[in-house]
């Protein structure tokens, strides 16, 4: 684990990493739990036909009691992709600026390591810990799933969990840009996680609120669920852009970080 | 190893601005191989600026440095593996054991094994096996010492090294230190105190506001060096009796202690002194303040401004 830099850092957030995969799993698992009990209440669907098109606007689904109706409203389309998000800005902020706060930065860069290889390879560890946490919601989902007789593909499942993977990673990547160029833990969690809820209001608004339609179409959230993938699989476009943006923050992060000085 | 008839850190004009304060202001400075440097100056000075310009982990806003033959910032990177270094602010990763973050460091050197770290933590009493953050300020830079040192390397880089070390520790460092130079290697030693480094320096450069005033061997600057004694009498005694002596600068008399800033040799103080009754004489080791008063005696500029004192009893100590 001490051979490389990605591998020192899952070393040293392990424990957290494991409290946020059993927080996963137990949310995957309580929720996938409690489907039987909406499944058996069609009345539900009733109710929700009954409601005005601006609450079911909001809400985001019309179909509260088929699988996928039901996994997109409790999870994918507001917290499982906010939780990837404060997984990856956390682990973003914490990669450059946040060890330079804690004044170790200076003596990792006086060993035979470039700047840049420090950045990809904590930017590797963030990616590794959000596909590890997709992996437990994946499985623990898939499994609940067995248990109260719900039918979801498995591949549908990782294709969504694959599309917030990128989101959070787009996220955590805005983090490490800001946390690597400026060199502040606090300035980068708050812009990255300023943007990330911004994305994700804007775009569960703008099915009510005309004017922010346009603005919504550039949200990354937009990328992330707009497609859903859930039922239709990933677009590739919109894991495009994602992916793509996240590369572009990547080389920023590396620009902003090789161009400065380290603070003290 | 090392081009250049043998400078293995070279600075020319080297400035770092930082809007109006601290900041170093052209400096050059040239490190032998194979001798220790002792880099000296106040707090705020300058030195670990200069130290992290020498490392690229800064940039200069004005000239170069050089180290080991390459400019700082172009260096290859396994110039690095050549290249020990320990910060001023230390921070050590608090949660790994002293022995997982030399692992570390030694796999991120390419490194087949600790080196000299085990031999180097016995003789400093380094304790490797626990957390670093359940160490003492003075353990934890034990650890410090040994990871800036065992990779062997042709130039160790030490901002103020034996902050917060034992007075039997420091002086196993500094034996360690010799045999480095003895080795060929050469250290780079930054103090604000110059006890720290007149068993050790070759050579020192005494740094002012971020400008060096003296480059200089370490004998010659002690000859040249002011120093402080106390004298306590049983009974007042007139001052200007002392006042009179050639190595005597200045005199202040405190009930029935005298206070001598002197220069060179004690021997006539001695004498005139051993006419009185003589309860106690106190003689400090000679603190950077107190070389600075020599300096700015001497010196044409800021003649009126003498240097902030150390309180007495800490003075020679880390602040």
């Amino acid at each position: 684990m001490l051979r490389t830099i990605a591998t020192k850092v899952l070393r040293d957030s392990w424990r957290g990493l494991l409290f946020w995969n059993l927080g996963i799993a137990a949310l995957a698992f309580l929720t996938v739990g409690s489907y039987p009990a909406i499944r058996d209440n069609p009345e539900l669907n009733q109710f929700m036909e009954s409601l005005p098109e601006a609450v079911l606007a909001l809400i985001g689904e019309s179909d509260l009691v088929s699988p996928a109706g039901y996994l997109n409203s409790q999870l994918f389309g507001s917290i499982v992709p906010l939780l990837f998000l404060f997984y990856a800005v956390g682990a973003g902020a914490a990669a450059i600026a946040g060890e330079e706060e804690t004044g170790t930065l200076d003596l990792l860069l006086a060993n035979p390591v470039s700047r840049t290889r420090v950045l990809l390879e904590k930017a590797a560890a963030m990616l590794f810990g959000l596909v590890i946490i997709g992996f437990s919601l994946w499985a623990v989902t898939m499994a609940g799933a067995l248990l109260v007789d719900m039918e979801i593909g498995a591949g549908r499942l990782a294709e969504v969990i694959v599309s917030a993977i990128l989101f959070g990673f787009l996220m955590g990547a805005l983090a490490l840009a800001v946390g690597a160029s400026a060199g502040s833990r606090g300035l980068s969690i708050g812009i990255a996680a300023a943007v990330g809820i911004a994305a994700y209001l804007v775009q569960s608004l703008a099915a009510l609120v005309e004017f922010l339609e346009p603005v919504a179409r550039i949200s990354p959230f937009y990328f992330y669920y707009e497609a859903d993938p859930l039922r239709n699989g990933i677009d590739p476009l919109h894991a495009g852009v994602l992916a793509g943006t996240s590369l572009v923050l990547v080389v920023l992060a590396v620009i902003g970080f090789n161009r400065r000085d380290l603070r003290v | 190893m090392t081009e250049s008839n043998g400078a293995v850190v070279r600075t020319r004009g080297l400035t770092k601005s930082y809007g109006t304060k601290r900041g170093i202001v052209d400096v050059d400075l040239e490190v032998h191989a194979g001798e220790i440097f002792g880099y000296l100056g106040p707090n705020g000075s300058g030195k670990s600026t200069t130290i992290r310009l020498l490392l690229d982990l800064i940039r200069p806003t004005a000239g170069t440095a050089e180290v080991l033959g390459h400019d700082a910032h172009d260096a290859p990177l396994d110039l690095k593996r050549q290249i020990g270094f320990l910060p001023g602010e230390m921070a050590l990763y608090e949660r790994m054991t002293g022995r997982d973050m030399l692992r570390y460091f030694a796999y991120l050197r390419g490194m087949s094994d600790l080196g000299d770290a085990d031999t180097l933590a016995e003789r400093l009493e380094a304790d490797l096996s626990r957390p670093i953050r359940s160490l003492s300020r003075g353990n934890k830079q034990k650890v410090g010492i040994v990871q800036a040192l065992m990779h062997r390397p042709a130039l160790a880089i030490l901002d103020e090294p034996s902050t917060g070390l034992d007075p039997l520790v420091q002086q196993e460092f500094y034996r360690i230190l010799r045999e480095v130079r003895a080795d060929g290697r050469t250290v780079f030693l930054s103090s604000h105190v110059l006890a720290e480094v007149e068993h050790t320096a070759d050579r020192v450069a005494i740094l002012r506001q971020g400008h060096p005033v003296v480059i200089s061997g370490l004998a010659e600057l002690k000859a040249q060096a002011l120093r402080k004694i106390e004298l306590y009498f049983s009974a007042p005694v007139s001052p200007q009796e002392f006042s009179r002596l050639p190595s005597v600068r200045g005199v202040r008399a405190e009930n029935s202690m005298l206070e001598l800033v002197i220069e060179g040799m004690v021997d006539d103080i001695i004498k005139v002194a051993s006419r009185y009754r003589v309860e106690n004489v106190i003689s400090r080791e000679q603190d950077l303040e107190e070389v600075f008063l020599t300096y700015y005696h001497d010196g044409t500029d800021e003649a009126a401004t003498p240097p902030t004192r150390v309180a007495a009893g800490v003075a020679g100590e880390g602040v």
